[in-house]
């Protein structure tokens, strides 16, 4: 059973004051829809959420664009290809090497990169790449958060050392350093452990190198508030009751965690994105030939001078991407702070 | 030795062969000097110190390197009995006595090689040049099975030497005499290629007390010293004192700072002057950026001569099928990849350059696959590859880290996608590609590949690449990890003559073999670049047939 601050309690909602039956009964407004109805009103934070989602409809339409509109896949090579423009034959990649810039049209829209590949396909494939793995490492870290500072928080002792102490391992390596040393280890060998086999260009590999990375991030806190809700008095009660402690984690601990990961996973998975970025783009990430915005950028620092676009469009998406996930997720953050307080509306 | 292509220049290297010819005067089909040549000397400014962008040697062992990139820098550290002449144009290709007082006296059976080393030779440490130290380099080449070992598994006892697995083994074609410093070599048949091989830095010799049978960097006699700093970032060379070979230059620059910097990078240093040299070419935009603003320190010449192939691994699926191999070779577009180098491939089907025209190379006319200049014959490349029965089999296609080799295995992958396989690619550091793709356990079933001349002879590209002599080295550079009966055969026939010009239509007919039984994926030979920064002389550019730049010829302004 979970309780409500009382603090919500006392700024109740007057017209929640219901009459049935000739009874009266005080009904409070639940946590969430406070948070929601505080969220509701926040509308940078709301345009920022809806710039993410933008992003990522634009994303997942990316094979209706490649079918239908650019005729062609994120992998196609385009070097001797011609298209006519404006009544001009042009080359999408020179004999000098020089790719072609932005076409405007459904073709070649931002341009094509050194291998004539499309560059606004790759694009929007580059960001499903992206996001799945972001959202795949966050959910993956979130999980994993879960179970590490529960565990440690509600069992304290000896479980407690040994997880703080993997925790903080993890947390000595610079984040970076880690993941480049990681990925590039399992770039080229693979994952394997037990039945579990992935093949070195899996986009499970950066999912997981991210999650493990990230993981102390989230557990830290979240082990704090374990230890500090194992000692509630509805924690006591349950226990009085004869809950187990697995009982105990799962219907009085994580119920009161809930608010936590709603704030912590939309900036987690705005971490996530930014962070495969920079594998990708230091050659730890995903794999060539997929496409990512890290790996995009890589490639177009190359051609910076007569392709600045190459470079630029994809550091753009994932800025915004970041931009519109991070300003989101402080809203949410700001929404769930029980010291703010609901102006409710009186007749 | 892995390098870099040519194409116009097939006049000015009608004189390369075994006995060249001193020239001066730049032979390249594009460059934007007005070119020079000569040993550096004279009018070179000397003294001060450089600095060099690279992507670094393979490894700083004599014996053991396998790239341009360690040839150019340790071939100042180490000389050999013979060495070639520092000096630019066809020129370079002339041997001339290194560690020997003269060229060696050739007994008239052409298998007895004799020599004398030159009194009070001492080694960058001190040490006295015995005439047994010889023995002791070519028994480090055979033991650790350096990638030029090849070229010296025709002495006399080193088959012996190579079965006996010991270190301390006898070489018995090989004797000296420390105290006379005479060497002789006896060979197991006559080889017309032996005294270019051993011109090598890999047959130069290192004083045995201090060259380990493992991995070393042991002392040398050269122009210059190398000192390590960092051997995945750094290393300088610096001037010998007192060195003193006639012939051999004794370099201009007093230090040579050697650092590792991507292509992207090292391009834009030497731009701005915070390199002076890189042995890499200008990628991306900045190869249009830097002929079009810089071409008072910039210049394109078809040396050392070259060829582009994809290898295909002969003993594992689905190349161990000529159709599978016939198929690569139509697919293949040689102008797609032209783009890629920026311009700089000149597409071809032969296996030899152009460059050679004197001594083997013979256009192959018509190609068998189509005009290497043309558009590809994919339909004809999908018919072959449903005849294989390996439609839809996984590949994996190798390349290195150095640009522009991504991109030209993500070309190859898109097109063997297109004739009907699942590729993907796999593209590692540089530094160890052709070790690791050379080895057979890995089993690395297609990819990028290169050669530049080691000397001047067709023998130079078949053997190393293509032999089943050179599948006795590991790693070995034939990744087809099998080799063509004819080849051998050819190889054992053409290998003794002295002189590939009197055999060339021989050499011609075995190119031709090599194509048509598609143990190569041939698309072009390249076009090197030579940039410097604005305090470097143009004037000793010091472009060299075996070396792409001797930087014993740089001087500053």
């Amino acid at each position: 059973m979970a309780i409500e601050p009382a603090s919500e309690l006392a700024s109740a909602v007057p017209e929640a004051i219901v009459a049935e039956g000739g009874r009266t009964r005080v009904a409070g407004l639940a946590p969430w829809r406070i948070a929601l109805r505080r969220l509701r009103r926040n509308r940078v934070a709301l345009a920022f959420g809806a710039l993410f989602l933008v992003i990522v409809a634009m994303c997942l339409a990316a094979p209706i664009y490649a079918s239908q509109i650019a005729h062609t896949d994120p992998f196609k090579n385009h070097l001797t290809d011609q298209i006519t423009i404006d009544g001009v034959k042009k080359d999408v990649v020179a004999p000098s090497g020089v790719p072609i810039g932005p076409t405007y049209s459904g073709r070649f829209f931002l341009g094509a990169d050194g291998n004539g590949r499309d560059i606004a396909v790759r694009l929007l494939y580059g960001g499903r790449t992206s996001l799945t793995i972001g959202i795949g490492a966050a959910l993956m870290s979130t999980l994993l958060s879960i179970v590490a500072g529960t565990l440690a928080g509600f069992y304290r002792g000896r479980v407690d050392a040994v997880i703080t102490q993997i925790l903080n391992l993890i947390w000595s390596f610079p984040p970076v350093l880690l993941g480049i040393a990681l990925g590039t280890a399992l770039a080229l060998g693979g994952l394997k452990i037990g039945p579990l086999e992935l093949d070195g260009d899996s986009k499970l590999i950066p999912s997981i190198i991210i999650a493990i990375v990230t993981v102390p991030y989230t557990a830290r806190p979240l082990r704090g508030q374990v230890l500090a809700l194992r000692e509630k008095e509805f924690v006591e009660a349950a226990r009085a009751q004869g809950a187990g402690s697995l009982r105990i984690m799962f219907s009085e601990i994580l119920p009161n965690l809930s608010s936590t990961l709603v704030v912590f996973f939309p900036l987690m998975v705005a971490s996530a994105i930014g962070f495969e970025a920079a594998l990708s783009f230091l050659g730890a990430g995903v794999r060539p030939p997929n496409p990512s915005w890290g790996t995009m950028i890589a490639d177009g620092v190359e051609r910076i001078i007569t392709g600045p676009h190459l470079a630029i469009v994809p550091g753009v998406m994932l800025v915004l991407s970041l931009l519109g996930l991070n300003v989101f997720g402080d809203g949410v953050r700001d929404a769930f702070d029980p010291r703010a307080k609901v102006r409710v509306r009186r007749s | 030795m892995k390098k870099q292509a040519s194409a116009l220049a097939i006049a000015t290297l009608m004189a390369v062969g075994a006995i060249g010819v001193s020239a001066c005067g730049s032979n390249n089909k594009s460059s934007s000097s007005s070119g020079s040549a000569g040993s550096g000397g004279g009018k070179a400014k000397k003294g001060g110190s450089i600095r060099i962008g690279s992507v670094l040697p393979d490894s700083y062992d004599p014996v053991l390197l396998q790239t341009n990139q360690g040839n150019q820098a340790l071939q100042l550290v180490y000389t050999g009995l013979v060495t070639y002449k520092h000096v630019e144009g066809p020129g370079g290709s002339e041997l001339i006595p290194g560690l020997a007082e003269a060229l060696p006296t050739i007994s008239a059976d052409r298998k007895t090689y004799t020599f004398k080393l030159r009194p009070n030779l001492k080694y960058s440490d001190g040490s006295p040049v015995k005439a047994s130290d010889f023995e002791h380099t070519i028994k480090r080449l055979q033991f650790l099975g350096g990638p030029f070992s090849s070229f010296s598994s025709v002495i006399k006892g080193v088959t012996e030497y190579q079965k006996a697995k010991k270190a301390d083994a006898d070489i018995s074609g090989i004797t000296s005499d420390d105290a006379t410093g005479e060497i002789k070599v006896e060979l197991t048949e006559p080889n017309g290629s032996f005294l270019y091989a051993i011109a090598l830095v890999s047959g130069a010799p290192t004083p045995a007390a201090k060259s380990p049978f493992k991995r070393s960097t042991p002392p040398g006699v050269g122009p210059y010293t190398i000192d390590i700093k960092n051997p995945t970032r750094e290393f300088v060379l610096n001037k010998t004192p007192g060195f003193n070979i006639p012939g051999i230059a004794k370099g201009n620059i007093d230090t040579i700072t050697v650092v590792k910097e991507t292509v992207t990078k090292m391009t834009q240093d030497v731009i701005d002057g915070k390199l002076d040299f890189m042995t890499e070419d200008p990628t991306g935009d900045l190869l249009p950026e830097v002929k079009t603003k810089y071409p008072n320190r910039f210049r394109m010449d078809p040396n050392p001569p070259n060829t582009y192939w994809f290898f295909m691994n002969e003993t594992t699926k689905p190349f161990d099928k000529k159709e599978v191999r016939q198929a690569v070779n139509y697919a293949i577009d040689s102008r797609a990849l032209q783009r890629i180098f920026g311009g700089r491939l000149e597409p071809s089907c032969n296996f030899l350059p152009p460059s050679y025209a004197r001594i083997g190379y013979k256009k192959i006319d018509p190609c068998p696959y189509g005009d290497p200049a043309g558009p590809p014959n994919l339909a004809k490349a999908r018919e072959l590859v449903d005849k294989s029965g390996y439609k839809g089999m996984n590949v994996t296609v190798w390349g290195n880290t150095k640009d522009p080799r991504p991109a030209i295995v993500e070309y190859l992958r898109d097109t063997l996608n297109q004739i009907g396989f699942k590729a993907k690619t796999k593209v590692i550091e540089q530094q160890v590609y052709f070790g690791i793709i050379g080895t057979k356990k890995t089993g690395a079933q297609i990819g990028f590949t290169d050669w530049y001349q080691d000397f001047p002879h067709p023998a130079d590209f078949f053997e190393p690449n293509l032999s089943a002599k050179a599948l006795a080295s590991t790693p070995t550079f034939n990744f087809q990890f099998k080799s063509n009966p004819k080849l051998d055969e050819a190889l054992k026939k053409l290998g003794p003559e002295a002189d590939p010009a009197t055999v060339a239509d021989q050499w011609a007919a075995l190119d031709r073999t090599v194509v048509e039984d598609a143990n190569v994926a041939v698309y072009g030979n390249e076009l090197t670049t030579s940039f410097f920064s604005d305090r470097m002389n143009f004037d000793c550019a010091g472009v060299h047939v075996v070396y792409k730049n001797d930087w014993s010829l740089f001087c500053l302004k």
